[in-house]
């Protein structure tokens, strides 16, 4: 039906051929489809020459589908695509880079047992004969390397270094070659300020050479200093694509959940009680915490903010067991608890939500039904004498499953067959499958639609107001701010600050990274002076 | 200072770590070797005699051939179980060509051991890419792909002879290549046996190809992480279709090597046996069986370490069958002992 | 509302017809190749056939639902092939050197052996479950030197030769005898194939051994004790190639050094496994695959061999269906 009512689009095509000059990418009804999803919907975008053009939208809109179709990863399955003017179809990875297209991914691109030298010129080597050229390829990677005043040792192996660093490596990959389209996909989510800010020096020298950029980030300060252009993905359908000057926050994220923001987040009636949680000077045994001091109580929802890879996961995973401890001490609920494990902690009330439900949280090959009494097997309802009560099972997972509005609600369903957002619920049964009153989640929204989304903070509200200890460990700052009661604050592997009531601002969780950085600065100096 | 218990160095690093870290610099496998050398020559002085040396270095060649094979596949992130029907096939095939040939053209020995040798190859390579093709195109696991290729390789090698060895081969072939000792005086009075020249200069031109060129580094990459390498723009699928087709023409090679010294073509050498020993060899060099790790030299010193050793326990007079269950143990312990360092690493 | 119809109408509604046709594949085959045999050779459908054929199956059933439950936690085992020859001679050594020369004593040296047998594979499977699951050594070194250490003990102890006069009592309780009319071999091929599906479906362990192969991580972080799972499933995948042994030995009525053969049985074995539908890729599959796979490929030489094809020729073809057969299953795998 919609196919018949032309006018918008042509009135959008002409104002498009209006500056068509200018034009380097252009995309019309591109779909996608994977197993079991619709990622892409007849999604419409073009990028200009020198322009910066942010794609804006939740996990799973569609925005990396797009990125990833832009860049030929994926073969779209409608849809035309232009480039400088001509169509192109049957696009490679390979092609999309001769074109001059240079993505930077956030599941980075390099290979771990490589030096980043060799990363650096992978899939385009300097060579004759099929011989390698190692001196001129050398010497090319260091020239780069210095010219984007990146900190990065050409030689070292990328599995050696700092998720920031290898985030340097990828997008000094993508500008190896001529660029004339650069993706950028939330390219600081781990840089720090002065990393991000070379970068955005960067982006405004490339923009001056008409290169058009296209920016993955759904951070307003970056969108506001950068945009020119922001299109609005959800749920895969393009919602629509507007100027960046006058945009507010509000109409964007409003724009992107389809929904006021004051219906996003419930609010929650924080009942602080006793201290369920109490975590003193824990040391991981890979140090991506040092010496962090924390504490959860029940009734009340915890956050912890911070840039990927600051070590806010690690230290929720440490207090579960699956991450090695160093030095420090646990208590729950008054008791010490030394050496956690998994089993334990599942026995002392604690359950671990995982950020990553494919690598870690679910059997992708096993039933819902499984995945949701996976930890609960060592209680009677679920198994007695080593036999598993299959009867009482089905009914328990079943009222489980009802109760948190699976979508459909069967529960023999494979698990790799359902959506993220029926994922994190299948995940979520599994800590209400057993008496738990310390919750810790890891980026629990990651990856889910916006209507999963709601109905995950509707059951952190039930469980706090319920009088559960929830801890929320997220690199959405707005998440945290909304929901949390206090909001820890970590950087650098250290605790850099502790919010409560009016202090809890975007403002506020920026400055102390920025403190944290100076205090740490402070601290080597003063070792480096002891030392001498 | 003293209270680890450990001398400590000014470096502020005990003994014993320093002992542990060097290892794990130049790796466990030379010390070993060497060490199995001075102790076997002190207590066996047939060890060091030249005729045993000379023993070793034709067990040796074959074996790092192979292996050297199966380190590009297994460093690409795949396996081969096909190499010891390939050595099988590429033996039949080789003789009978030769044999056919001899008795065609019987003046023409030059055209007919090349021509015998191409033969060989090219059986090899054929089901190198079947191996490759199934692997990169079909995408099916590499384990039950070349186990089919397995059974059709040692299949058509029975057909061809029925079981039977091929005689028929030039006499040249046999005498001047494959039981020969070539350039006497360099290292030793009689020369070194030709098939080891020939080891050496494949494991240098794997070892050229890893380090120098570009099909090398794309092994490791794909091998590393395939979906970076595609996205990258490496065409993986040419790169894994090759290295199959490389392993299986090193097998080959072996195959021409052991049936040159033998004198007759056989359906049954090589086998699964020479398969076990090859991802042996490679895993002892460091190979990871997960990808993207691996290196020629550290292979081939391993196809020696493995040599030596079973020299070693012939001359030791060690039960062949009690062998076997060394040879066993030996794989899994220097496993372990990789797996162990590598936790110990992460946790540092 | 809408999200709701459109995930179900796009999860679900669509792929069952596909889902169910992809299901049947491997049986529909089954049965065609069946008849294809039986019309170029009548001999094939003949009641004895059948029964052969059953007889056959049992065997490679029962090594293959011991490569199974190791497949399922994304592992394999090579031992197998070796173990069998070992558990053959020690257990042939025990009963002949026991049973005195009027018979005497055979009630004991026939129990004994068959513990012998059951114990060695047990100590086998430890020894492959400990290094797998405590040494993190991956399962294709650890079994592979396992085979090695198995092949040493069965060529030591038989010094290669085989070891006639396995006592009658033993083949008749274990080979030759039926219960009505129905042999053996296929009763206790049945009977271990029952317990396994029980085992798989109503036990923690069953459970957990699905969920370990699907996602090793994910069961850790469950509080499941991945190592001891683990090593259970090497230990039952161990045994039960044990008692494969006892029944191959009592067929054969000598301990044979080469019974496992090389790779052969350890090949056919974990092709009998895929073939009927149990991943490589771990969490996948059950008896009833095996029963699928294990028939097929006994079909599958029982025609040829009756066709006369040549032996050779049969390896041959064995290696090609393998290929194509694990390529349709990727194919279907896929669709689903």
């Amino acid at each position: 039906m919609n196919e018949l009512v032309e006018p918008p689009e042509v009135r959008a095509s002409a104002s498009s051929m209006k500056d068509a000059a200018g034009l380097l990418l252009e995309m019309r009804g591109i779909s996608k489809r994977f197993p079991g999803v619709l990622a892409l919907d007849q999604v419409d975008f073009d990028v200009r020459q020198g322009e910066v053009h942010v794609l804006f939208g939740e996990n799973g809109a569609g925005k990396s589908t797009l990125i990833n179709v832009i860049a030929g990863t994926y073969p779209q399955d409608g849809g035309s695509y232009h480039y400088d003017g001509a169509a192109v179809r049957g696009l490679t990875p390979h092609k999309a880079r001769l074109m001059g297209i240079s993505p930077v991914f956030q599941e980075f691109s390099l290979v771990p047992d490589l030096t980043v030298e060799e990363n650096l010129f992978l899939g385009r080597e300097r060579r004759r004969w099929g011989f390698l050229k190692a001196g001129a390829m050398r010497k090319r990677a260091a020239e780069v390397v210095s010219e984007l005043g990146f900190d990065l040792d050409p030689k070292a192996k990328v599995r050696s270094l700092s998720r920031a660093h290898q985030q340097m490596a990828e997008i000094a990959k993508a500008l190896m070659a001529d660029v004339r389209l650069l993706i950028l996909d939330e390219p600081t989510a781990s840089l720090t300020e002065s990393e991000t800010y070379r970068l955005f020096e960067l982006i405004g020298k490339l923009k001056g050479e008409g290169v058009g950029i296209i920016y993955v980030s759904h951070r307003m300060r970056e969108i506001k200093q950068l945009a020119d252009r922001i299109t609005v993905l959800r749920d895969g359908r393009l919602i629509k694509t507007l100027g960046a000057e006058g945009v507010t926050e509000n109409e964007l994220v409003e724009l992107m959940t389809g929904r006021k923001i004051e219906v996003l987040f419930p609010k929650i009636d924080h009942q602080p009680g006793d201290t369920l949680l109490q975590v003193s000077g824990l040391t991981t045994g890979n140090h991506s915490v040092e010496g962090v001091d924390f504490s959860a109580r029940a009734g009340e929802v915890t956050g912890v903010a911070g840039l990927v890879g600051c070590g806010k996961s690690e230290l929720i995973r440490a207090v579960y067991g699956v991450e090695p401890i160093h030095a420090g001490s646990i208590t729950v609920a008054g008791e010490a608890y030394p050496h956690p494990a998994p089993s334990r902690s599942l026995q002392k009330g604690i359950c671990y939500f995982p950020s990553d439900r494919v690598v870690e949280g679910l059997a992708l090959s096993r039933p819902v039904r499984e995945n949701a009494s996976m930890a609960a097997l060592n209680l009677e309802q679920f198994v007695k004498n080593k036999l598993l009560q299959r009867t009482s099972e089905k009914r328990i997972i079943q009222e489980i499953v009802d109760k948190l509005r699976l979508r459909p609600p069967n529960i023999e369903r494979v698990v790799a067959n359902l959506s993220g957002g029926n994922r994190q619920k299948v995940m979520l049964a599994r800590g209400l499958t057993r008496k738990t009153s310390i919750f810790l989640f890891d980026e629990p929204t990651v990856g889910i639609d916006v209507g999963a989304k709601v109905e995950v903070y509707e059951l952190m509200k039930q469980l706090v107001e319920a009088g559960a200890a929830i801890v929320l460990v997220s690199s959405e700052l707005p998440e945290v701010l909304n929901l949390a009661n206090r909001v820890y604050v970590m950087h650098r592997a250290h605790m850099v600050a502790e919010l409560t009531g009016e202090d809890i601002s975007e403002q506020n969780v920026l400055a102390s990274f920025f403190e944290g950085d100076q205090q740490l600065a402070a601290k080597v100096q003063q070792q480096a002076g002891a030392g001498v | 200072m003293t209270s680890h218990g450990l001398e400590t160095t000014p470096g502020g690093l005990s003994v014993s770590e320093r002992v542990s870290r060097t290892l794990v610099a130049i790796g466990l496998l030379p010390v070993l070797l060497i060490l199995i050398v001075v102790v076997v020559a002190l207590v066996e002085p047939r060890f060091t005699g030249l005729n045993n040396v000379l023993n070793i270095l034709r067990q040796t060649s074959f074996l790092a051939i192979v292996a050297c094979g199966q380190m590009l596949v297994l460093i690409i992130g795949g396996f081969d179980l096909s190499v010891g029907a390939v050595v099988a096939l590429t033996s039949t095939v080789m003789a009978k060509t030769m044999a056919a040939l001899s008795a065609v053209m019987p003046g023409d020995v030059g055209m007919v051991i090349f021509l015998g040798v191409m033969a060989g190859l090219g059986s090899g390579a054929a089901i190198g890419l079947i191996n490759g093709a199934c692997v990169a195109f079909l995408r099916i696991s590499p384990f039950m792909v070349t186990l089919g290729t397995l059974w059709i390789a040692t299949g058509i090698g029975l057909i061809l002879t029925n079981g039977i060895p091929v005689y028929g081969m030039p006499d040249e072939f046999v005498k001047q290549f494959g039981r020969a000792l070539w350039f006497p005086g360099l290292f030793s009075e009689r020369g070194i046996p030709a098939t080891f020249y020939v080891a050496i200069l494949i494991v240098a031109l794997v070892w050229m190809v890893q380090r120098k060129t570009l099909l090398g580094r794309y092994i490791y990459a794909i091998g590393g992480n395939q979906q970076a390498a595609m996205v990258s723009g490496v065409s993986t699928t040419v790169c894994i279709i090759s290295t199959y087709v490389l392993c299986s023409v090193l097998a080959s090679t072996g195959g021409i090597l052991a049936t040159a010294r033998l004198g007759s073509g056989q359906a049954t050498m090589g086998g699964d046996l020479l398969m076990l020993q090859s991802i042996a060899a490679a895993v002892i060099g460091g190979v990871s069986l997960r990808g993207g790790i691996g290196r020629a030299e550290m292979v081939a010193l391993s196809a020696l370490f493995l040599s030596v050793l079973t020299n070693s326990m012939n001359l030791l007079r060690i039960d062949s069958k009690m062998q076997v269950v060394v040879l066993g143990i030996v794989l899994i312990a220097a496993v372990a002992l990789d797996e162990l360092g590598k936790r110990k690493q992460q946790r540092d | 509302m809408t999200d709701a119809a459109k995930a179900s109408g796009l999860d679900t509604a669509k792929p069952t017809r596909q889902v169910i046709l992809a299901q049947l594949l491997l049986p529909i085959a089954l049965v065609v190749m069946f008849l294809g045999f039986a019309v170029v050779e009548p001999k094939v459908v003949s009641l004895g056939n059948i029964n052969n054929i059953l007889t056959q199956a049992s065997y490679l059933f029962i090594f293959s639902c011991a490569q199974m439950v190791v497949i399922i936690t994304r592992g394999f085992d090579l031992s197998i092939g070796t173990n069998v020859s070992a558990v053959s001679v020690l257990i042939a050594l025990v009963m002949t050197g026991m049973v005195g020369p009027e018979g005497e004593g055979m009630f004991w040296a026939v129990s004994l052996g068959i513990l012998t047998g059951l114990g060695f594979g047990l100590s086998v499977g430890l020894f492959n479950g400990v290094v797998v699951s405590w040494l993190r050594v991956n399962p294709f070194v650890t079994t592979l030197g396992s085979l090695n250490i198995c092949l040493g003990v069965a060529s030591m102890a038989s010094d290669g030769r085989p070891v006639f006069h396995v006592p009658r009592a033993f083949s008749e309780i274990a080979y030759s005898g039926s219960i009505l009319g129905i042999d053996l071999p296929i009763l206790y091929a049945a009977g271990i194939g029952i317990l396994l599906f029980f085992m798989l479906r109503n036990t923690v362990l069953g459970r957990a051994l699905y969920i370990l192969g699907s996602n090793p991580r994910a069961a850790e972080v469950a509080g499941l004790p991945r190592r001891r799972y683990l090593t259970m499933a090497y230990v039952i995948c161990a045994v039960l190639a044990a008692v494969g042994a006892l029944l191959l030995t009592a067929r054969t009525g000598s301990g044979e050094p080469n019974l496992g053969g090389g790779l052969r049985l350890v090949g056919e074995s974990i092709a009998a496994a895929v073939i009927g539908g149990v991943s490589l890729r771990g969490g996948v599959g059950g008896v009833q695959s095996v029963v699928i796979g294990a028939l097929f490929i006994t079909v599958l030489s029982n025609g040829m061999n009756l066709t006369r094809v040549d032996g050779y020729i049969q390896m041959i073809v064995l290696g090609a269906v393998l290929v194509a057969a694990i390529f349709l299953d990727r194919i279907r795998t896929q669709r689903i």
